[in-house]
């Protein structure tokens, strides 16, 4: 296959069999962190800025021993707050990272549409996008597709119920429809003050009642859910979202037995998801993680190196 | 007979190893490899993906057959090693690396189809280097076609063909071609390279 | 001086002639209009039948003066205006200092006569520095020459004061415009509710918002028997409100934008998010887009205004979500409408479309300025002429305004304004140019 994708900002025009063949050269970028010396020339010489507008260790890190595994120079570059603190627009950012020859941009910001518009204007560099706003996280998509198929195989036909803030969720919208085309059936389950207002053109049944979603399902996919939305007004209390929506033992014992339960991370332990179901026999959660290294690893590695 | 392969079409000019052929020229590699290395301890086949791994596993099957030993065979991918990953008009795509277990203090003989401009060696040997420390290392090709871009030489060669640059050399195997033999190809028309080896 | 402008068909505010006429301008009036008029020492332009209106009035556009003129000024968005067709503008009073007194009024249209484009005509804010709380002096503006009175960027939105406002201003002669916005559904919000917001998690802008306030508006005009004008109605629901208050026989009028007669939502996602596409009322669903046309046709809307709202590009062109909201567009408003309505295959009727930018926002105008928008000898020489079959290509980079992001940029529109005139005038003239 040739691999006709120079960014990541958007998996919407991925197809089926791209991410076939993305996952299997994921399966063997993982191979990689067992050797004795993890680091292959791949990128030697290619510089990638990790552009971090949003605080993020986990991403940023992963994504940083990604690129190092594969030689790449790093560059970390983080601006809290708005692209406008010190009245550096983002339109300087983009000229400097021109100037600087970088090949390939790691891009987080809050702001939705970050990536797309650092696309439109660097001619040379490859942009991935580490989540922008509440619009999406790709690679996040990736390696939560590939940790699942770790577990179950393949996902054609396979259900599953998403659980959580799926307004405010850039992770829970990537997800959505990376999955959908692996041919999978997303189920959402929520408070309804959490759901965005249109899920029909998302390609998603919502159900209210989280038992029934879970019901019969091969992936439980649990979304974080943040203090703020109580104070917000839009659930009424931490405790009530847990009882009803919670990932517990009783709930997770709906789904099919080999069921994987995810997790984005990081946990609110006993909020969205109990201890026990985090670390229990379900849970691919860790994998997740692992999945994150390979998975980036793949995508620099198929748009930075080969023809261009 | 025309074929599509890397983008551009090959017509087959010559066959150059029958399935019978292929065999012989096997089966004294592998003598030779008991006589180089004084038998087969510490031996380690490392085949080249993706004919190379076919290929050392004929070897293994002929070593379990007449010398009686079980010699380990892996698997080595050298595509994250290569150093012409920009010039190429396909994506490399990347295959499996499986060592047969530590391979420090032993002796590789690593094993490729086709040795062509020796870029691919040096990227195995890099890759080797990255994964221990071996005792030795040794080449086994099936087939040298010449126009060596660095001093790589193979220790065990199966048949020396002299090739011009715009031919191609094919290897089959039945494991992935459905038959065993090496066929010389020629480039239609249009600009580009054949598969490098 | 003296122009004649030889074969054109003319439209006069009311209805399209069939022959080929002559108008001779005079003395900055409509001297004379006939067939076969004599050139005796004019300067004469043959049209070659194309269509003669009065000059265009655009009733919404913000010329960011005073205050913010790094974005545009008086001078270049009056020029900006007449090389769009408009012969006359009214500014918005959302400036620094917001234009809530005489003295503001009176510099403004002072600058306006300088400038050497449209004349521009001032709106006054409804309320003391556009806060919402105390009215503003209405009756000194009024007579120093604000022509509307707005608090247009925001809604009056405090229920009393738009009540007090409209009484207050019923014997001024001197309309009420209302930006129709409930604040409380639009907090933080940047695109239309629908599958933009459901797809990007971008807070969303409900229908309700809009018709919320235009209810109540038409409740208010009902108790104080006073006009109150709508502007930039974007939704289904917001001109089916309307329709049901003219239905009634209130004081109520309308008037919607190029854009939102063009562009829809979807945009936003198939541009990648692109700034340009950002606007308050933001861009709606198609379903809109065809309401907006079908109230044209039924006589529901009663102008067409730009809302040129033109920024520097360091302020607009950013990521969306940072993006402020705002469309700059008049110098291609006229062919983006004209364009639209030729690609929808003529909907409504052009006598009828023509009326939008003339006789219909010059009816909402105070007493004085209410023969702009008519075709009649003696009537001030405005007049807008439009060549349907012309193509141009959208070009930013020629324009007066200061704005350069704009949606139709690099694009082929066919219907443009080619001639200008502002009281017998000349303030743009591209005749020549193409064919």
């Amino acid at each position: 296959m040739e691999w006709r994708h120079k960014d990541l900002i958007s998996l919407e025009g991925w197809t089926r069999e791209e991410l076939h063949f993305f996952l299997e050269q994921a399966d063997y970028m993982d191979e990689l962190m067992n050797r004795p010396i993890k680091k292959v020339p791949a990128l030697r010489g290619k510089m990638v800025v990790n552009c971090f507008f949003e605080n993020s260790t986990r991403t940023r890190v992963s994504f940083e021993l990604a690129e190092k595994m594969l030689s790449a120079d790093v560059v970390n570059w983080s601006a809290s707050g708005s692209s406008t603190s010190k009245g550096e627009t983002l339109r300087d950012t983009v000229w400097t990272l021109e100037a600087m020859g970088a090949d390939a941009v790691v891009v987080r910001h809050g702001a939705v549409g970050v990536p797309d518009y650092l696309s439109k204007k660097l001619h040379r560099a490859s942009v991935f996008n580490a989540g922008d706003g509440t619009n999406g996280h790709p690679t996040q998509a990736l390696l939560d597709l590939h940790s699942a198929r770790k577990k179950l195989g393949d996902l054609d036909g396979a259900k599953m119920a998403m659980i959580g803030d799926v307004l405010h969720s850039r992770v829970a919208r990537s997800d959505i429809q990376a999955f959908r085309k692996m041919g999978v059936s997303v189920t959402l389950s929520g408070p309804a003050t959490l759901m965005p207002e249109d899920t029909a053109s998302l390609g998603v049944e919502y159900v209210s009642d989280a038992r029934e979603a879970a019901r019969g399902a091969d992936i439980l996919y649990f979304l974080r859910i943040q203090r703020e939305r109580q104070e917000d007004g839009l659930i009424p209390s931490i405790d009530e979202y847990h009882r009803r929506w919670g990932a517990t033992d009783s709930l997770v014992a709906l789904a099919s037995p080999k069921a994987a339960v995810m997790h984005p991370g990081p946990m609110n332990r006993g909020v969205e998801i109990a201890s026990s179901v985090a670390d229990g026999p379900n849970s691919v959660i860790l994998g997740q993680v692992r999945s994150g290294v390979a998975v980036r690893m793949a995508l620099l590695y198929l748009c930075l190196g080969g023809a261009r | 007979m025309v074929k599509a392969q890397s983008g551009q079409l090959w017509t087959e000019k010559a066959t150059v190893m029958t399935e019978g052929d292929m065999e012989r020229v096997l089966r004294r590699i592998a003598v030779e490899i008991v006589e180089r290395n004084k038998g087969l301890d510490d031996v380690v086949l490392l085949g080249i993906q993706r004919r190379g791994v076919h290929l050392a596993a004929r070897l293994r099957e002929i070593f379990k057959a007449e010398e009686k030993v079980k010699v380990p065979a892996g698997e080595l991918d050298i595509t994250l090693y290569r150093d012409d990953i920009s010039t190429l008009a396909d994506q490399p795509v990347v295959h499996s690396t499986s060592l047969p277990g530590d391979i420090t203090g032993k002796r590789v003989v690593l094993v490729d189809d086709v040795l062509f401009t020796g870029r691919t060696i040096r990227a195995a040997l890099d890759a080797i280097t990255d994964l221990g420390r071996p005792e030795r290392v040794q080449l086994a090709v099936l087939v040298d076609r010449g126009h060596r871009e660095l001093p790589i030489a193979a220790d065990y060669v199966g048949k020396t063909i002299p090739t011009s640059r715009s031919e191609n050399v094919e290897v089959r195997v039945k494991e992935l071609d459905g038959t065993d033999g090496v066929v010389i190809c020629e480039r239609n028309g249009g600009a580009g390279h054949g598969v490098e080896a | 001086m003296t122009i004649l402008l030889k074969n054109a068909k003319i439209f006069d505010g009311r209805s399209l002639g069939g022959e080929c006429e002559d108008i001779l301008v005079k003395d900055g009036v409509i001297a004379r209009r006939g067939s076969g008029l004599p050139e005796d020492g004019a300067e004469v332009y043959d049209l070659g039948g194309k269509l003669v209106c009065p000059g265009f009035i655009d009733l919404h556009v913000h010329f960011r003066d005073p205050g913010y003129e790094w974005r545009e000024d008086t001078e270049s968005g009056a020029r900006a205006a007449a090389a769009g067709g408009y012969s006359t503008v009214v500014t918005m009073p959302n400036t620094e200092p917001a234009v809530d007194n005489p003295v503001t009024v009176e510099y403004l249209l002072a600058r306006g006569k300088r400038a050497g484009g449209a004349r521009v005509l001032p709106s006054g804010c409804v309320s003391k520095g556009r806060q919402g709380k105390q009215l503003a002096e209405l009756g000194l503006m009024a007579e120093s020459g604000a022509v509307l009175f707005t608090d247009d960027g925001s809604p009056v939105w405090d229920a009393k004061l738009l009540k007090t406002a409209l009484l207050y201003s019923k014997d001024l002669d001197v309309r009420i415009m209302e930006h129709p916005e409930e604040p409380s559904l639009t907090a933080k919000a940047h695109v239309n509710e629908g599958v933009v917001s459901a797809s990007s998690g971008l807070k969303g802008w409900p229908a309700s918002a809009e018709v919320i306030d235009i209810q109540r508006g038409i409740a208010l005009s009902r108790e104080t028997d006073a006009p109150i004008h709508f502007t930039h109605v974007s939704t289904e629901l917001g001109v089916d409100a309307v329709r049901q208050a003219k239905k009634e026989g209130l004081p109520v009028t309308c008037d919607v934008t190029p854009h939102h007669l063009s562009l829809d939502e979807n945009c936003i996602l198939v541009s990648r998010f692109s700034s340009t596409y950002k606007v308050n009322p933001p861009l709606r669903t198609r379903k809109d887009v065809k309401a907006l046309w079908e109230a044209i046709a039924d006589g529901t809307a009663d102008a067409i205004v730009t809302d040129h709202a033109p920024y520097h590009m360091d302020e607009k062109d950013v990521p969306f979500q940072e993006a402020p909201c705002g469309i700059a567009s008049i110098e291609c408003s006229v062919a983006v409408v004209l364009d639209t309505w030729l690609k929808l295959g003529e909907p409504v009727a052009l006598e009828h479309l023509l009326s939008l930018f003339t006789s219909g926002p010059a009816a909402l105008l105070p007493r004085p300025w209410r023969a702009l928008g008519a075709i009649k000898e003696g009537a001030a020489a405005d007049i807008t002429v439009l060549d349907l079959d012309a193509m141009k290509r959208v070009d930013v980079n020629e324009w007066k305004s200061k704005a350069r992001l704009c949606p139709w940029d690099g694009e082929m529109l066919q219907g443009w304004p080619v001639m200008t005139l502002v009281e017998g005038n000349v303030r743009m003239n591209r005749l020549e140019d193409g064919e």
